[in-house]
């Protein structure tokens, strides 16, 4: 076996190592992403919750968006305020339509 | 005469103690070579060999982690949301998360990986807790399964995996999924 070959059976492995050990971001996990069950955070009883622990405040970062579209859905709705349209409601809704996966 | 047999004793007991060295270090080949132990990793070391390894683990990252600065911003939302993504994504199929207690990996991996979601800090010396976290997030055990994550993460990803798993024993099952979801929740769903 000579040099070149020899090389090449060593190179082919290494680069295929080095293809498979490179910093992996987070958009490569968002492909499979799941989305918080921000149905269940609604439900929960808030006054209950310590909202200056970070636990809390994460959860609330990452269902802002449901929460404040509920909100915003109940005041553009003309129906009034109806058993349908408390926070959890909507949340539920929301999941229902949204993929889990 | 007394001078001379003194001698005599010394280099006898020298001689014999080579040979005592020699005959361990000739053993000890002879036994790597001879396939004699068992490396299935369902059959546990002697517990004089668990013992062995388990301290020079313990006292090998305490060592190497113990000069490592510690940020003070570990106990903030937006660490928790990025290290717990990652956690779910990286960690949780070997050390679990809040309704699992086992799977295939922490059944059939030898030494087990610890369930993380269960085990609860002693308060005792939280600095050193995170720095022995840090490290071995970052560095890998060799021979263990756990793989070092350095290659693709800086240390702030790294960090912020360190501040989850303080309190992720502490997580229920509902606020470990809404912790860990990547997918955004907003009206782009619809």
């Amino acid at each position: 076996m000579n040099n070149k070959q020899l090389s090449a059976l060593l190179a082919i492995p290494a680069l295929m190592m080095a293809f498979a050990v490179q910093a992996h971001s987070e958009k490569e996990h968002m492909e499979k992403a799941e989305n918080p069950d921000c149905a269940t955070m609604n439900a929960m009883d808030h006054s209950k919750m310590d909202m200056s622990d970070p636990v809390v405040m994460a959860m609330m970062q990452q269902c802002m968006n449901t929460m404040q579209q509920g909100t915003a859905e109940v005041e553009n709705t003309p129906h009034g305020h109806g058993e349908h349209m408390t926070g959890a409601g909507k949340a539920s809704d929301h999941m229902q339509q949204a993929p889990s996966q | 005469m007394s001078i001379l047999s003194k001698g005599a004793c010394f280099k006898r007991l020298l001689v014999m103690s080579g040979a005592a060295i020699g005959t361990v270090a000739i053993g000890g080949v002879a036994f790597l070579y001879s396939g004699l132990y068992s490396m299935g990793a369902d059959d546990p070391h002697y517990d004089v060999t668990t013992w062995a390894l388990e301290t020079l683990r313990e006292n090998s990252i305490a060592r190497a982690s113990q000069s490592i600065e510690v940020p003070s911003d570990l106990n903030s939302a937006e660490r928790l949301l990025k290290g717990g993504a990652d956690y779910n994504d990286m960690c949780a199929g070997c050390h679990l998360k809040p309704d699992k207690s086992e799977n295939d990996f922490t059944l059939g991996l030898y030494p087990a990986p610890p369930n993380l979601a269960t085990i609860h800090r002693t308060g005792e010396d939280e600095k050193s807790e995170d720095q022995r976290n840090f490290w071995i997030i970052k560095h890998g055990i060799k021979a263990s399964g756990m793989p070092a994550w350095a290659p693709g993460h800086d240390d702030k990803r790294i960090w912020n995996m360190v501040s989850f798993l303080k309190r992720l024993p502490d997580l229920t099952p509902t606020q470990y999924q809404i912790l860990t979801a990547r997918g955004k929740n907003d009206a782009a769903h619809h």
